[in-house]
Parts: structure tokens; C-alpha cells; sequence
């Protein structure tokens, strides 16, 4: 039975360091590989994996995400699916796995059903970057998560205003996620110039713990996180290293933590 | 005549709540990133309508460089050889560039201009939208990217070159299906990337709020003209039995409609693209087809196309710019509450229709459009020589004449 988000950050806390939090596309390449993945990655040491549902059109993703999307739709993976390995994942493994993924995806399953189904596959919370909280009232979805004890990680852009900062902590649940740039998923080589002041900025309205995402790619980068941030996402770096490299990969990244 | 004449932007009982939720339709399902650029957007939308310098100067790029009003042409001869209801076109395929897309286009660039922006960013399908936004950034001075998916790109040749010659850059697009979905999916990524400096034009009555309502009331010219122009015709306070026009995202059909919402006994038609077989899928667009399925996808709550799954699914048209998935939100509106009806047209009779139109009347309508007369065809002789249809040509088809040559021979 794998621990929540909220228990996970208290470890990271407690062991004064940066948390790590990696992610994977359900499908990509195949429904097997994404299973050993996952448990490569636990294995090394990371504190939580996003498990993202393949899906047609990702409006976040940039090309590398969307691709591996594509190529798991392609090769017929199904939300029930997804579900069916999650649920095996989490009982393999003890650190919170999140479900990321787009909002039809859980509105065409059924809101209610989408997260009574997750909840029942072990899922420790959800990220859904077409879901912001003003459609809330017509949706209820975080009303419904929170039913189930199910945090919805916020995401923080370095184009949110104050005013929507504050909004944000109000209602954000376990941490908050803050995309480190303007556009979309993928790796860079450099981290963006105006990072430490925006980190700040949110620090100052934001009491929940950060983790920063896009883009984040090395150690150094990792690095540079420390006293920012409380967790550092790595998402379109590990996507394509194989699966024999990826636990070097990952060790060298969390030895920076 | 301008007195005389309703005002550009109005009212309907049609409209949206504040967030832009047509009943369960509409709304702002972005990422954060975009929520701050989709309110300033909204706030310097609504300033601008209630300011008459921005209003005055609407219809004056309108009159002198769209060449507006388009006429309401009465088409004595197809009327004459289906023998029924007198068949009516507005003809936006006399406005500058050639199609209805001119319209929002010239107000979305007034906006973008008011808001200080250096560079407009368009999705484009049959490429009009994108030779309109392409025209615009040339006229105001602005920086003009234009994503195009790279199966629109090889079927609308024409308008490609059209747009870089206007100094636009075409962006082509590889993802996915390579059609309008995946150019709208780009453009908006390309929107995330520079949310401050660029300005997105839309070119569809769709997306997030409050881009449904304002493509809308720039289009709304249409059918204020209609009103004025058809009583011209038939008589003080006549107004048309019948509006037919093609819907893709749907910016013409809404901008003929919007006029008469309000008015019951102007029955409203749109027209989806039946494609090679309305039955199956990835042959044909009709979202409004047999069992509509609700879904939130770039960006907006309406009918769409997709799978157990909420995937979107694969479409097909022969014209470019009814290939799509999606439909505004306001006519999923309109569908719902039964103000409005939609039916479909395959691509074989769309292409029967472009030439029966072409040899009476002497007009090539777009592929698009050619959807709309195809369905009056149809119409008329079911009806009296009382009854009148106004169908709205949004474009003309000189981009369209290589298809149709490949198809025709």
C-alpha cells in the first residue's frame, strides 16, 4: 500500500532535501515496459511518479509527451487499462503514485466514477492542467476528489497573478505544482533566468510545498532547486532513455537531492 | 442607412453566463498559463465594445477594406430550375481575401492593436483563416504566425503560397491527424509560449471563452446586412423562412444567425459535413450526427467526435475546413434547445452542389459553402415559390478549383 502525497513530503521534510517525482505515459511503449518503469523508478529511490493517461489531443504536452501519447493510443491502450496497472503499481510499490492526465478523459468517464475507479486503483491524487478551478462549479470534480481524500494538484504558471496565487492557496490540496516556464512540457538545457524571483514570489503567497516542473532535466538543474523548492519534476527527460540506463539516470539525478 | 441599422454588437437571449458557459456548453478549460491572457482578453474585449471610436472604426475598415456589405444576391435561375421557396446568397465571397473569415479577423486585430500586441497567431484548415489573419497582420503592421496541419497544407497548396507572399510564417503541422485539430492544438501551445507579446486569432466560434462570443459578434455583420438587405427585397418587415449555411467551428453560420435568434419563425439550418459515409467513423464530421457525445477538449465544453475513450476520433471532408471534430459551443447551444437544426451532406453532393451553383448563377462557392447550397437544393422544392431560404456562400472556391479537378476527372 503506497503512502499519500502529504505522508511523502513529510519524509522529504524530515530528511531535509529535495523531493523527487518522475513521470511516465501508461502505454509508452507498451503497457509491460511502463510497469518495470515504474518499479525501476521506485527502486532508485524517486518520492512520487505521475502516471499519465494517454490521450488524443494534449494541450499541455510538448512534442516528445505527445508523441509517446500518440503512440500508446495508437497501440490500443484503454483508460481501463490504465486503471487495471495503476492498481498493480501501487501495491508493488510503497512511495504515492498521481494520476496526470486531460479532463475529458475523466468528464466521458464519468467524474464520480473516474475518481471512485482511481481511488480504488491506489491513486494518491490527481493533475489535470485542463481542469482550472473556475470551472469548478460546473464541474465538481475537486469537490468529489476531496470526497475521497484525493488531492488536485494545483498548477502555478509564471503568468499567474497574485490575486490568482491567493485563490490557488486557498483551495490547493498536498502541494502545488509551479511550471517553471512559459509554453509547454519538455526538456531544456538551461533553466529559466527569472525562476529564483517567480519561486519567491509564489513562496510568499503559497504556504502548501512547491514542486517545480518543465524543463527540469540534470543534476544541476536539480541543484539549483535546493531552498526554492520541495520537489523537483522530471518528466520528457527520462522518457525515452532506456530502460537499462534508467536507473543510472536516476540515481545520478537523486544523489542531488 | 447606418441609423437605420442594428448595432454590431447586441444581445440575444442566447447568451452565455460571465465565465462564457452557453447553458452546459462553452467555459475555460485551459491550463493556468493561459487563464491571466484569456481574462485580459475578455476585459479589453468588453472595454473596446462599449468605446464608439473602436466601434466606428470597425465598420470603417469594414466598408473601405473588406468591402462591405457583401450583396444579397436573389438566384433567380437555381431558384427557377428547383421550383420551389426563392433561394437567396449572401455573398462573402466578395469580401476581400474571399470568405467570411475577414470579419473577425479585422476586429480581432483592432483588439490585438489596442492591447499592444506585436504578433498574431492563427490555426488554419482550408487556409482562408489564415490568408485572412495573414491580410490583416500585413494592414496593421504585425508579425503573423499561421499553424497548419500538413494534410491541409498539401490539399490547400493555393493558399499557402497566398500567405506567405502576405509575409506570414506557415507553420506546418505534423501531430496527430495533421487537420484543424491538431493546427488549433499547435497555435495554442505556440499562445503558452508567448502569452504576453502575441495575441491569438482564433478563427472559429470556438475555443475558450471569450473567444465563441467575439468571433460571433465581429460575424454578426452577416446577418445584420441579411435583415436589411432582404427587406429590400421582399418587403418592410419581411424576413426569411429559412437560414442554410455550412458549419465547421460554425463562425458563419452563427454570424448569419445571430440577428434573427430572437425571431422564431426564421428556422435556422446548419450543415455538416457528411463526408464519404456519415455513418462511419473517420469518413465524415457530423458531430451533431446520430448520438452527440458531450466532451471538454481545446479548451471548451461542447459536442465532439471521440471514442470510448474521450479520444478525439479521426474526421474526413472533402472540404478542409469543415474537417473537424468540434463545434462551437453556442450552436451545441442552439442544438439543444431546439433553436436550430443540423443536418449533413456528403462530399459528393457538396461537390454536385459547387457545380450546380457554378453553371446557374455563374458563382463558384467554396468547397465549404457548396455544403449550404447542397442543402437548399434539397430544400427548396419541398417548399411554396412563397417560402424564401437565404444560404450563406462564406467563401468563394477558386481555392478549391485543383481538388475539384482531381475529383471531378
Amino acid at each position: 500500500m503506497s503512502r499519500t502525497i502529504s505522508e511523502q513530503l513529510t519524509i522529504i521534510k524530515q530528511q531535509h532535501r529535495l523531493g523527487v517525482m518522475t513521470h511516465v505515459v501508461m502505454g509508452y511503449p507498451s503497457l509491460h515496459e511502463t510497469k518495470q518503469r515504474v518499479l525501476a523508478m521506485a527502486a532508485a529511490g524517486v518520492d512520487s511518479i505521475e502516471l499519465q493517461i494517454p490521450f488524443s489531443d494534449p494541450l499541455a504536452d510538448g512534442p516528445a509527451i505527445t508523441k509517446a501519447n500518440q503512440q500508446a493510443l495508437a497501440a490500443g491502450v484503454t483508460v481501463q487499462q490504465c486503471l487495471q496497472l495503476a492498481e498493480q503499481l501501487t501495491r508493488a510499490v510503497d512511495i504515492p503514485l498521481q494520476c496526470i492526465g486531460y479532463y475529458n478523459t475523466i468528464h466521458h468517464f464519468g467524474v464520480q466514477q473516474f475518481v471512485q475507479a482511481s481511488q480504488a486503483a491506489g491513486i494518491q491524487g490527481f493533475t489535470i492542467p485542463d481542469m482550472p478551478l473556475t470551472e469548478e462549479p460546473y464541474e465538481h470534480f475537486y469537490a468529489l476528489a476531496a470526497q475521497a481524500n484525493l488531492p488536485v494538484i494545483q498548477l502555478i504558471s509564471p503568468a499567474t497573478p497574485i490575486e490568482r496565487l491567493r485563490l490557488i492557496n486557498q483551495h490547493a490540496q498536498a502541494m502545488v505544482y509551479c511550471v517553471s516556464r512559459f509554453g509547454v512540457t519538455g526538456a531544456h538545457t538551461t533553466l529559466p533566468d527569472h525562476l529564483i524571483t517567480y519561486l519567491r514570489t509564489v513562496r510568499q503567497y503559497v504556504t502548501l510545498p512547491l514542486a517545480v516542473g518543465f524543463g527540469i532535466s540534470t543534476p544541476k538543474h536539480i541543484r539549483a532547486l535546493h531552498g526554492l523548492a520541495d520537489v523537483a519534476v522530471i518528466g520528457s527527460a527520462l522518457l525515452n532513455v532506456s530502460l537499462e540506463n534508467l536507473t543510472q539516470q536516476l540515481t545520478n539525478l537523486c544523489a542531488e537531492r | 442607412m447606418k441609423s437605420s441599422m442594428k448595432k454590431l454588437f447586441f444581445k440575444t437571449q442566447y447568451e452565455p453566463d460571465e465565465h462564457g458557459h452557453f447553458g452546459e456548453f462553452g467555459g475555460q478549460y485551459v491550463p493556468e498559463l493561459l487563464i491571466p491572457a484569456l481574462e485580459e482578453l475578455t476585459q479589453a474585449y468588453e472595454q473596446a465594445k462599449a468605446d464608439p471610436s473602436f466601434v466606428a472604426t470597425v465598420h470603417e475598415v469594414f466598408k473601405n477594406y473588406v468591402g462591405r456589405p457583401s450583396p444579397l444576391y436573389f438566384a433567380e435561375r437555381l431558384t427557377k430550375q428547383l421550383g420551389g421557396a426563392k433561394i437567396f446568397l449572401k455573398n462573402e465571397g466578395l469580401n476581400h481575401t474571399g470568405a467570411h473569415k475577414i470579419n473577425h479577423c479585422v476586429g480581432q486585430a483592432l483588439l490585438a492593436q489596442r492591447l499592444g500586441k506585436t504578433r498574431l497567431i492563427a490555426e488554419t484548415g482550408a487556409g482562408q483563416h489564415g490568408v485572412a489573419t495573414a491580410t490583416v497582420a500585413a494592414k496593421f503592421g504585425l508579425h503573423c504566425t499561421v499553424h497548419m496541419g500538413a494534410v491541409d497544407v498539401q490539399r490547400q497548396a493555393p493558399n499557402v503560397f497566398w500567405m506567405q507572399q502576405l509575409g506570414a510564417e506557415v507553420r506546418v503541422v505534423h501531430d496527430g491527424s495533421q487537420t484543424l485539430k491538431d493546427a488549433v492544438t499547435s497555435a495554442l501551445q505556440d499562445w503558452m509560449t508567448d502569452p504576453i507579446g502575441s495575441y491569438y486569432l482564433l478563427g472559429s466560434a470556438l475555443g475558450p471563452h471569450p473567444y465563441p462570443v467575439m468571433v460571433r459578434d465581429f460575424q454578426s455583420i452577416i446577418g445584420i446586412e441579411v435583415a436589411e438587405q432582404f427587406q429590400a427585397y421582399e418587403g418592410q418587415g419581411s424576413v426569411p423562412d429559412y437560414l442554410v449555411a455550412c458549419v465547421g467551428g460554425g463562425s458563419n453560420a452563427i454570424g448569419l444567425f445571430n440577428a434573427f435568434l430572437d425571431d422564431k419563425q426564421v428556422k435556422l439550418i446548419g450543415v455538416e459535413a457528411g463526408g464519404r459515409n456519415p455513418n462511419q467513423v473517420g469518413e465524415h464530421a457530423t458531430r451533431l450526427g446520430r448520438q452527440p457525445q458531450v466532451g471538454v477538449i481545446e479548451g471548451y465544453k461542447s459536442f465532439f467526435l471521440q471514442d470510448d475513450d474521450g479520444n478525439l476520433q479521426p474526421t474526413h471532408s472533402v472540404s478542409a475546413g469543415l474537417d473537424y471534430p468540434g463545434i462551437g459551443p453556442e450552436h451545441a447551444y442552439l442544438y439543444q434547445q431546439g433553436r436550430a437544426q443540423y443536418v449533413a451532406v456528403t462530399d459528393v453532393q457538396a461537390v454536385q452542389a459547387f457545380r450546380a451553383l457554378a453553371n446557374t448563377e455563374g458563382i463558384v462557392p467554396a468547397l465549404e459553402s457548396a455544403h449550404a447550397v447542397a442543402y437548399a437544393i434539397q430544400l427548396a422544392p419541398t417548399l411554396p415559390p412563397k417560402k424564401t431560404i437565404v444560404v450563406n456562400i462564406s467563401g468563394r472556391g477558386d481555392k478549391d478549383y485543383f481538388i475539384l479537378r482531381e475529383l471531378i476527372h
